[in-house]
């Protein structure tokens, strides 16, 4: 069994971000929030709480949304990361992103890059309905938008009737 | 001179938003220096207690810590000045001097290589605290022993404003013909704006400047502070704030640490930066509400009020914040009449010292506190007549026949649709009503009721009363570069409602340039005119006032010039996309390009007496304000009011007593719209915080002191789940003395949630006789206690 590493051992890690590979040594607390901001500027991902709850730190790993600020950047070793810079196409916008501006998904942005990878990382066969939609949302906070456009834009973005759920 | 399609009203995308879908934005915790260091403060466990002594020694065995400083290395730091003359002295040390009187002041900075082991060395700190009798209620604060907050005050009052009308208290000794009284305690509980970015700091000191960034809403007060504070010169300081995650008014305080980081920067020579936890956040940023509305109304026998009286009264936390945190309980009774004809009030003030964060701004500022408590009362008077609760606020209601109309608390009307919102809401609120009781029919433990509230709402106010200090104008700059692009430098500073795009929209308005070629520059000291920054829903009224004068000057001078160029008379000249061209001769034209050039670069092909450069400043206090109210307590202390609707549609499980608000309606009128999806997004945005507020968010505080709710786990924020489908219906009454008539809708959806969920939730559960809703949040075992029981 390998031993237990302490708060402060060096530890190198590699993993792919963004397509890239990355390969750094660092303290073996260290967040993979922090790392990908602080040691690889990426600063497109976001601390809300750094407690697990408002989902603003959420990325991807292996295809899968976690939360950034509650998980050490040695336990992305060997795994592939993708955080908001990661889908932005080189010019413009993806078709999430597009449908966060035309339908007023965002106002201050600090929890979108968290909203989009959320939705990125989700299926949306398993969200039919404006309610599934709205309970898979609700792991991320936004405190400006009182979530309207967000749903809006998920609909728009999976090509849901754009009046559905909405009334007069 | 100008006929051309306007982008007033039009939908135009956000010119932010690229870059924050992107992750290109830059936050302040995203700024990031050459040789940073970076700060943690040890804050204090304790809610009140002597401090001893800090003891270091342990922190040494970090390599990484460059110091660990108190309040007494800070001797050449000056406490923040107070200008209140009404209220008790508070001295503000940016670091607790000598005692702390809430859990989370700070009263040690520690500076280390990065934050964590900064953190790592806060934990290492011995600091001696000799604990003291805590104060945790303003009951306990105002008994004739209760332990004092500051030792030199005979109590704990902060402020006490008791106000006596003599017009008001009449008619409560005349109620001789069927009039009565009703009254009652309305209590908006302690939250707090909880934006999803903390706050943050980084400043760095070079070649004697200092540069601070900042999470603020008002950079250039900030930067004032900072002179006041700091033995340091104002041209001296630059305040930058970088993209803004949300305010919501807990930014527009100005806080210690706003101090303390950039004096560490100073003394270390090296820059510095603080990112505040969310713990911290929930514990050191302000806190708002926690206020009892007193009151009592006089009633004629057919439902019009007469008169209200009471006090409004607040609990204030530590009072250790500036701007001063009871400001908006004075809002409050500045509103306490609604949009109702109620011709007198006498509302006092009382403000007590507890030990508790001290409170400050949140969004609405007071006018939620009273919408809750003249709406509660408006449905127990209803009630005691027997009289439909929405026909007795058509009676009392002021219409158009009565505009301008100056309520009871001095606020001038200048304009509205008081009732057209209303019947509009009334009516859809009825419809949707039956449409959730035929749904939900089925379940035998749910009930659906709806409640309709109204409201009026001071924007663009003095800032005079909340600071002692500032009043109310702002400033914008506009320099038309050689290529024909804009810059636009205003005073006022965003915090993510979209203000870049707002004042994009009026430039090209204003100039005839097209969007693209306009840069708005703001939150940056060193770049902009002096302003207050964004608070008040001013934001819009008073950068657009001071912008159309210097776009006004800039355009005459274009035209003059574009008129030489294309050998027309200026009379002639149209703008529009960009380009000046001669009215009836299509094809004659020049570019805004080519006018500037003209100005800045080829002055020779400048018409005589014209003279060169492209630059225009100007700078606009908004007409009608008044900044220190009479003894009444009467004042005008806003530009223009906004006046809206709201109805909750709510369902209610009678077995667990949980509430859902199943659908929101309102019909809001913020004047002229410049853009319909900003508006709408900032309306629904605050209805969805004050359901949050009437609904789920309280920050709790133990018999002792402690503070409970110091995650997002113990403080909830409503989610998309939690949040219904919002009807949005937009009256537009514009207001005649402001730049194209629009009134700032900033804080407007936060103020009607409260009153209509109470009185939703009532009307729900009409069957069973519940008792009056009188306090938020609305809880469920709150309201099983109200149910009778069995
Ligand atoms: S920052 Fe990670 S969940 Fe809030
Ligand atoms: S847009 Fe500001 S928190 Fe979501």
């Amino acid at each position: 069994m390998r031993p237990v590493p302490r708060p402060a051992d060096r530890i190198t890690v590699s993993m792919s971000v963004n397509g890239g590979p990355v390969e750094r040594t660092v303290d073996s607390r260290r967040l993979l929030a922090d790392f990908l901001r602080e040691d690889l500027g990426l600063t497109g991902t976001h601390l809300g709480c750094e407690h697990g709850v408002c989902g603003a730190c959420t990325l991807l790993v292996d295809g899968r949304p976690v939360r950034s600020c509650i998980m050490l950047a040695v336990q992305a070793d060997g795994c592939e990361v993708t955080t908001v810079e990661g889908i932005t196409p080189r010019e413009g916008l993806n078709p999430i992103q597009q449908a966060f501006k035309d339908h007023h998904g965002l106002q201050c942005g600090f929890c979108t890059p968290g909203f989009l990878m959320t939705l990125t990382g989700a299926e949306p066969s398993e969200y039919p309905d404006d309610e599934s939609i709205r309970e898979l949302l609700a792991g991320n906070l936004c405190r400006c938008t009182g979530y309207e456009g967000i749903v809006e834009a998920v609909r728009a973005a999976w090509g849901r009737d754009e009046r559905e759920g909405r009334r007069p | 001179m100008t006929a051309r399609p306007s982008f007033i009203g039009a939908h135009t995308p956000r010119v932010e938003d690229d870059r924050l879908l992107t992750g290109g934005a830059r936050f302040g915790a995203d700024v990031s220096l050459p040789g940073m260091l970076e700060a943690a403060f040890y804050r204090s466990p304790l809610p009140h207690a002597l401090i001893g002594g800090v003891d270091p020694s342990r922190t040494a065995e970090l390599k990484g810590v460059a110091g660990v400083f108190t309040a007494e290395d800070m001797s050449d730091v000056s406490p923040f000045p107070d200008f209140d003359e009404h209220a008790r002295p508070v001295e503000i040390f940016p670091l607790a001097r000598g005692r702390v009187r809430y859990a989370g002041a700070p009263i040690a900075a520690v500076v280390a290589a990065d934050r964590y082991e900064a953190e790592d060395a806060v934990d290492l700190l011995s600091v001696d605290l000799d604990p003291l009798p805590p104060v945790v209620s303003v009951e306990q604060a105002l008994a004739p022993d209760a332990p004092r907050l500051y030792p030199d005050w005979p109590d704990n009052a902060v402020i006490e404003w008791p106000v006596s009308n003599p017009d008001a208290i009449a008619e409560f000794d005349r109620l001789e013909d069927g009039a009565f009284t009703v009254g009652g305690r309305y209590e908006i509980r302690r939250h707090t704006g909880a934006p999803i970015e903390t706050r943050g700091v980084a400043a760095e000191f070079r070649e004697g400047r200092l540069t601070v960034w900042t999470t603020t809403q008002f950079p250039h007060i900030a930067r004032t502070m900072l002179s006041y504070c700091l033995p340091l010169d104002e041209s001296d300081i630059r305040v930058v704030v970088p993209d803004v995650g949300g305010g919501f008014g807990v930014k527009a305080e100005f806080y210690v640490e706003e101090v303390t980081i950039p004096w560490l920067a100073m003394k270390l020579g090296r820059p510095v930066r603080w990112i505040e936890d969310r713990r911290e956040h929930l514990i050191a940023t302000c806190h708002a509400r926690d206020l009892v509305l007193d009151l009592e109304a006089a009633v004629g026998p057919d439902g019009r009020f007469r008169a209200v009286r009471g006090m409004a009264i607040q609990d204030l936390g530590a009072a250790e914040m500036y701007p001063y945190g009871f400001s908006p309980t004075f809002t409050a009774v500045g509103h306490i009449t609604g949009p109702y004809r109620i011709p007198h009030q006498s509302v006092g003030v009382l403000a007590a010292a507890t030990n508790k964060t001290p409170n400050g701004a949140y969004r609405g500022f007071g006018i939620p506190e009273a919408a809750f408590g003249i709406e509660r009362l408006m449905d127990k008077a209803a009630d005691r007549l027997g009289l439909d609760r929405n026909e007795i606020r058509r009676r009392n209601l002021i219409g158009q026949e009565d505009i301008p109309y100056t309520t009871s608390a001095g606020a001038v009307v200048d304009s509205g649709s008081h009732r057209e919102t209303f019947e509009e809401t009334v009516r859809v609120a009825a419809e949707r009503r039956e449409h959730w009781r035929d749904r939900l029919a089925g379940d035998p433990r749910i009930r659906v009721g709806s409640g309709v509230v109204n409201y009026i709402e001071g924007v663009t106010p003095t800032y005079f009363m909340t600071t002692g200090h500032w009043t109310s104008f702002d400033s914008c700059s506009i320099r038309v570069n050689p290529d024909g692009t804009a810059v636009v430098s205003v005073g006022v500073s965003t915090s993510g409602q979209g203000l870049e795009s707002m004042l994009t929209t009026l430039t090209a308005e204003a100039l005839g340039v097209r969007r693209d070629q306009v840069r708005i520059v703001m939150g940056d000291t060193d770049r902009t005119p002096y302003g207050l920054g964004s608070w008040g829903s001013r934001s819009t009224n008073v950068a657009s006032g001071a912008l159309r004068e210097a776009a006004d000057a800039l355009l005459g001078k274009a035209v003059r010039i574009a008129a030489h160029l294309l050998e027309a008379s200026p009379e002639d000249i149209e703008v529009y996309d960009g380009s000046f061209e001669v009215r009836g001769s299509p094809g004659a034209a020049v570019t805004w390009r080519q006018v500037a050039t003209a100005a800045n670069i080829r002055t020779m092909d400048l018409p005589e007496g014209v003279k060169p450069g492209m630059e225009a400043s100007a700078s606009y206090d908004p007409p009608g304000i008044e900044h220190t109210p009479d003894e009444y307590g009467r004042v005008n202390a806003a530009a223009t009011y906004t006046n809206a609707s709201h109805a909750a549609v709510v369902s209610v499980d009678v077995g667990t007593g949980q509430v859902r608000v199943l659908e929101y309606i309102v019909a809001h009128d913020c004047g002229t719209v410049i853009n319909p999806q900003i508006v709408r997004g900032q309306v629904v945005g605050g209805i969805a915080q004050g359901i949050g507020g009437a609904l789920l968010e309280q920050l709790h505080y133990d018999e002792f002191g402690n503070p409970l709710s110091t995650s997002f786990l113990d403080y909830h924020l409503p989610t998309a789940a939690e949040i219904p489908p919002m009807a949005v219906l937009h009256f537009e009454s514009p207001a005649p003395e402001m730049p194209w008539g629009a009134k700032g809708a900033g804080e407007a959806g936060i103020i009607g949630p409260a009153p209509a969920i109470a009185a939703g939730v009532e009307d729900a559960l009409s069957e069973y006789g519940i008792a009056e809703i009188t306090l938020t949040p609305i809880t469920a075992p709150y309201l099983l206690g109200l149910l009778p029981s069995g």
